[in-house]
């Protein structure tokens, strides 16, 4: 019975640690009833001694129970006992939450299809758990499903796991080790005596309390060490398998009245809770675009921003055609396409309309007015919130040739778009011109950038980088490569800038989720891509952020920036032949597989290492050093003590003063004789509990033949000692340093060479001081134990 | 070794004299340093003195020439099972000239009283002994007769001749400081003593070696030696040791803890210290507490003596020791 509940316990403690992958505690509620359902029928069958094959179907049947009345009631009869109807119910639900986990990314919103899809794993978990450990008396085995619970966050979300749900989990598998040792071992075993008592204590009759007390021991112990261990370690990983502490947002203010911080606000919109929908589009190709609202185009060394929008009443979109797209030639084949979108209610105050780039026709009532050089779309008095309006763009339709046979760029759009800050990092430069090939058309280096972020550099995508600081950009690019669509945006416009591309950072939407004959786009869909220029065919979107769950969801790679074999070549021509014959858009490739776009470092010819000039084998060699550092501590805490030891024995020796008074004497003997203690443990001379310093130096002058002078310094100092332990006056100290030197030295001389390596190298009494140490920790627990309120009246049951 | 550090002039006086009173016994008996150097013990610490061996190794001896080498009165008792208590304590008899009750002094108003055989007398007689081993006083007819020190008993038992005897019950027992076995001397002792006593008693010859007066201040020097607080918990977890021993149904009484610690202040002075260490109880651990316990029926079928248990203990109790630093 106590079995069934504490692995009930334990399964409850685990699932608390699926906490990041969904958005509010909705799911842990249901989860938690299904494990309660378990626990009950496990409790009871405990009671009741029912025949354990029949147990875990029984379990089963509940848990269904559970969930028809949870998410189906309406359609079982009496709300709970299962119909035809809430069977092929739970069924859909089942089906939806199993379409929707890849279609999401973490956290996902509370939809009835994953919370039954959770709850119906989590009862699962709990029911092999109860079998396992309650009905086999497996508990070890038991943890092999809850690790399995507990890993779902750790392979979902890149982020560290917080310690103190890690905590809860650990703990509460050790509730159930504990609860299953003590029905195993409560009727018979011997008192572990975990470390000395300071005085003696006979033989005590078998008692489970102390053995629980030693089982609760190593449990904690072994939890605080897994937990304290990864932070000691050097690592050489940005990310810990604990995270300490989350990266706290401290994103900066500084809104213009009429201009957003539009970095700051797509952070904003990526970590909001909920996940609502900012606005529904069609298309008439029935393919998704980017929408974008900003354009940001002056790097600052810390960030990206923007250029005052200039918008002249002759540019209102009323007017007719918007002004033609900067930069795109009439020789690249364009396709139009006709966009229809309606901006949600619950936008706020937008002022900026989200449009597919280049917008060449805007319906859209009010007034409305166009940047000429950004072609981003803004009103001063009204805001998009609510609107619907329709956009014409003329899409280029750019081939390798085209863009491979770009001409030079204007002096206006190099002044402009080319600028960068003269505090730019040489790393940074240097990178971009390293990733790049330095004899490349324009075109081909802003693939291999792209390419750089996608698959070479080994980036990955974690929405907890916080980056507005000087160090951002080199800390991204050089020091731990992980951020979102932001830092991957911001860098590779940087980067193109170095070698010789205008470029500038889109912020908007991706191209959003299917919905119905349409498209959906959401908070989380929030996005920043960078524009390459190349003159001919204007600005394009490259797009060096991971798509898929691991990334941002919705994300896409337009065609023309892949990096292509000559088949793809060929077959991209045809494409484009039957493209123009057809007149038919084609759409950029949703991410239909979206693994294929993660960073996989072992796809691809090789990754290319961190920039930060350490190579492997001075890497290796700062490791060796480490090591070695690491092994040498022990012995030079070692002489650290005895200096210190000695150090009071020559402020005893000075002429008494005042201050050192009658204590100056007692205080260096116990150092002498502590030092002592410590000599003759690292050379492995153990020393009987009943042995009186006069014993231990008869003792070490038999049986380590001492010669008589080390005899007599060793009779010394255990008189020393004496004295100071026992008489009414400490006597006179002499010389302790040559005796205890003599000592010494006699000692190794009998000793071994093994041993007296490791007296030298790895003093064994410094582990003892650590082993000490523990002890008084171990106390602590003790000390705990006491103080729970549970702990005592449990002894009692 | 260097073992006298400022010990001061009574304890240097304490050391001569008690090498002295040594010498004297060791001349009448051969190669039994370590008993001898006990009773001596004993009487520093006032207390008494029970040897228990087979007969013929000399313990009346070893009394005996205690009794002589100190310029003291010494009374020898041989118990029989028709002693009465007034034999031991005196009498109290009609004086006809004078009319008068006067009190005859028993064998017990000495300073060394050796009391043979002391288990073939009643336990009424045994008691009237340890109550005037106890309280130092005898009472008779009322009348409260002090005993002046240096009081001790020297009581001498038979351990295999036990019929018609009345072994000491382990109340009485533990009113000795200690006890001692003589043990068989070494052949080489043995051969010697045959050299020496083949002609006359060596005791005859044997003349007093110190005066009561010189022991009473040995006594009192004894007293002043110092026993720091360590020890004294030492002594307290020893004694602790065996009332918690699995293996003994009786430990030590408080009184054996008062015993111990005033044995090992004589041990400490004999060995010319001014204060106690834990050697001292160790050393005195065994005589002075071994015979007040009583083993288990679990012990007592591992053929385990209170000896044997004892020095397990000694072996395991921890000593006092600094922390280290």
């Amino acid at each position: 019975m106590r079995l069934s509940l504490a692995s009930g316990v334990a399964t409850g403690a685990v699932a608390i640690s699926l906490y990041p992958l969904f958005q509010g505690g909705a799911w842990f509620w249901t989860s938690l009833g299904a494990i309660l359902v378990t626990t009950g029928i496990g409790v009871l069958a405990s009671r009741f001694a029912v025949p354990l094959w029949l147990v875990p179907p029984a379990q089963l049947t509940a848990v269904w129970i559970f969930m028809t009345a949870v998410f189906t009631g309406e359609e079982a009869w009496a709300a709970i006992v299962p119909t035809r109807e809430s069977v092929t119910e739970l069924g859909l639900l089942l089906a939806a939450g199993f379409d929707d986990i890849p279609r999401l990314a973490a956290p996902v919103p509370p939809n009835s299809g994953i919370m039954a899809l959770t709850c119906g794993g989590v009862g699962l978990i709990a029911i092999l758990v109860d079998l396992l450990a309650a009905r086999t008396h497996r508990a070890a085995l038991a943890g092999l499903p809850l690790l399995a619970l507990f890993t779902v966050p750790a392979a979902v979300i890149t982020e560290p796991i917080g310690w103190p749900a890690f905590i809860i989990a650990a703990l509460g598998y050790l509730g159930l080790l504990v609860a299953d040792g003590r029905e195993r071992v409560g009727h018979w075993g011997r008192t572990v005596l975990v470390r000395r008592t300071s005085s003696y204590v006979g033989q005590r009759s078998s008692d489970p309390g102390t053995l629980r007390l030693s089982g609760k021991r190593i449990g904690l112990t072994a939890v605080v060490l897994a937990i304290l261990l990864p932070a000691v370690l050097p690592t050489l990983e940005t990310n810990p398998l604990f995270g300490y502490g989350a990266g706290a947002g401290k994103g900066r203010g500084g809104n213009s009245i009429s201009i957003p911080n539009p970095i700051v606000s797509l952070r904003g919109r990526l970590t909001l809770p909920g996940n609502s929908t900012v606005m529904t589009y069609t298309t008439d190709d029935g393919s998704p675009r980017y929408l974008r609202i900003y354009t940001l185009d002056v790097f600052d060394g810390r960030q990206w921003t923007m250029t005052g929008p200039n918008g002249r009443p002759e540019d209102k979109t009323s007017a007719g055609p918007l002004p033609p797209p900067p930069g795109q030639g009439t020789d690249v084949p364009v396709t139009p396409v006709t966009t229809k979108i309606s901006v949600s209610d619950g936008v706020g105050n937008l002022k900026f309309l989200p449009l597919p780039y280049p917008p060449g026709r805007i319906d859209v009532a009010g007034d409305w007015r166009t940047d000429r050089d950004t072609l981003m779309v803004f009103s001063t008095g009204d805001t998009a919130e609510g609107l619907t309006y329709t956009v014409v763009s003329d899409e280029p339709r750019p081939t390798t040739e085209t863009l491979g046979r770009a001409g030079p760029v204007p002096p206006r759009i190099t002044e402009r778009y080319l600028r960068l800050p003269k505090s730019l990092p040489r790393k940074v430069t240097d990178l971009a011109l390293r990733v790049t090939d330095r004899n490349a058309t324009p075109h081909e280096r802003a693939i291999q950038l792209q390419d750089f972020f996608t698959r070479k550099g080994g980036f990955t995508y974690t929405l907890t980088t916080q980056g507005h600081d000087d160090q951002a950009l080199t800390d991204f690019l050089i020091r731990n490569r992980a951020g979102y669509c932001e830092q991957f945006a911001a860098a590779m416009a940087v980067m193109a800038r170095v070698v010789g591309i205008p470029a500038r950072v889109a912020i908007g939407y991706t191209g959003g989720g299917r919905l119905g004959d349409g498209w959906q786009v959401r908070t989380h869909d929030a996005h920043a891509w960078p524009e390459l220029y190349f003159e001919g065919t204007g600005w394009l979107r490259f797009e060096p952020t991971p798509a898929g769950g691991a990334g941002q969801g919705s994300a896409t790679v337009p065609p023309y920036s892949r990096p292509r074999t000559a088949k793809a070549e060929d077959e991209e021509r045809a494409g484009e032949r039957t493209t123009d014959a057809g007149d038919t858009g084609r759409p950029d490739r949703p991410a239909v597989n979206r693994r294929d776009r993660m960073p996989d470092r072992e796809y691809g010819d090789g990754p290319i290492t961190a920039e930060e000039g350490l190579s492997l084998p001075v890497r290796a060699g700062v490791g060796v050093a480490i090591a070695l550092l690491a092994a040498l501590a022990p012995a030079a805490l070692r002489l650290r003590t005895r200096a210190r030891r000695y150090r009071i024995c020559s402020r005893a020796a000075r002429p008494a003063g005042a201050a050192a008074g009658a204590d100056g004497p007692g205080e260096a003997t116990a150092a002498v004789w502590a030092e002592l203690d410590d000599v003759l443990h690292d050379h492995g001379v153990s020393r009987p509990p009943s042995e009186s310093p006069r014993a231990l130096a008869a003792r070490l002058g038999e049986r380590y033949g001492f010669d008589a002078e080390a005899a007599a310094a060793a009779a010394r100092i255990a008189m020393a000692a004496e004295r100071m332990l026992f008489a009414r006056t400490p006597g006179d100290l002499g010389s302790p340093r040559p005796d205890l030197r003599r000592v010494r030295r006699a000692l190794a001389a009998a000793s071994p060479r093994g041993v007296r390596i490791r007296a030298a190298l790895l003093p064994p009494s410094t582990f003892r001081r650590a082993r000490a140490l523990g002890a008084r920790v171990l106390d602590g627990f003790d000390r705990l134990e006491g103080l729970l309120p549970g702990g005592s009246a449990r002894r009692g049951a | 070794m260097a073992l006298t550090h400022d010990v001061s002039p009574r304890l240097d006086d304490l050391v001569v004299t008690a090498r002295r009173i040594n010498q004297a016994i060791e001349s009448v008996i051969e190669g039994k340093g370590d008993a001898v150097r006990l009773t001596l013990t004993v009487l520093l610490a006032e207390g008494h003195l029970l040897i228990e061996d087979v007969p013929g190794v000399g313990k009346t001896m070893l009394a005996k020439a205690l009794a002589r080498s100190i310029d003291c009165p010494v009374r020898r008792i041989q118990f029989t099972p028709d002693l009465l208590p007034s034999d031991i304590t005196g009498v109290s008899a009609y004086n006809q000239q004078t009319r008068e009750f006067e009190f005859k002094p028993g064998p017990v108003f000495a300073s060394i009283v050796v009391g043979d055989e002391i288990n073939r007398a009643s336990p009424k007689t045994q008691s009237a002994l340890l109550e005037c081993m106890e309280e130092r006083q005898v009472t008779v007819d009322g009348t409260t007769y002090l005993l002046d020190g240096p009081f001790m008993v020297i009581a001498t038992q038979n351990p295999v001749e036990m019929e018609g005897t009345y072994p000491l019950p382990e109340a009485q027992r533990d009113r000795f400081t200690a006890r001692i076995a003589m043990g068989y001397p070494a052949p080489s002792a043995e051969l010697e003593m045959l050299d020496v006593h083949g002609a006359a008693s060596p005791l005859d010859k044997l003349e007093p070696v110190a005066t009561t007066a010189e022991v009473r201040a040995l006594i009192g020097a004894v007293r002043a030696v110092y026993v720091s607080q360590p020890i004294k918990r030492y002594a307290v977890d020893l004694v602790t040791a065996t009332r918690h021993s699995p293996e003994l149904r009786l430990g030590a009484s408080p009184r054996a803890t008062l015993h111990l610690v005033r044995a090992a202040r004589a041990h400490a002075a004999l060995a010319g210290r001014d204060y106690v260490i834990p050697d001292d109880l160790q050393e005195l651990c065994v005589p002075v507490l071994a015979h007040r316990l009583l083993p288990s029926a679990e012990a007592q079928g591992q053929r385990r003596s209170p000896e044997h248990v004892m020095a397990d203990l000694v072996r395991r109790v921890p000593v006092p020791e600094a922390r280290p630093r």
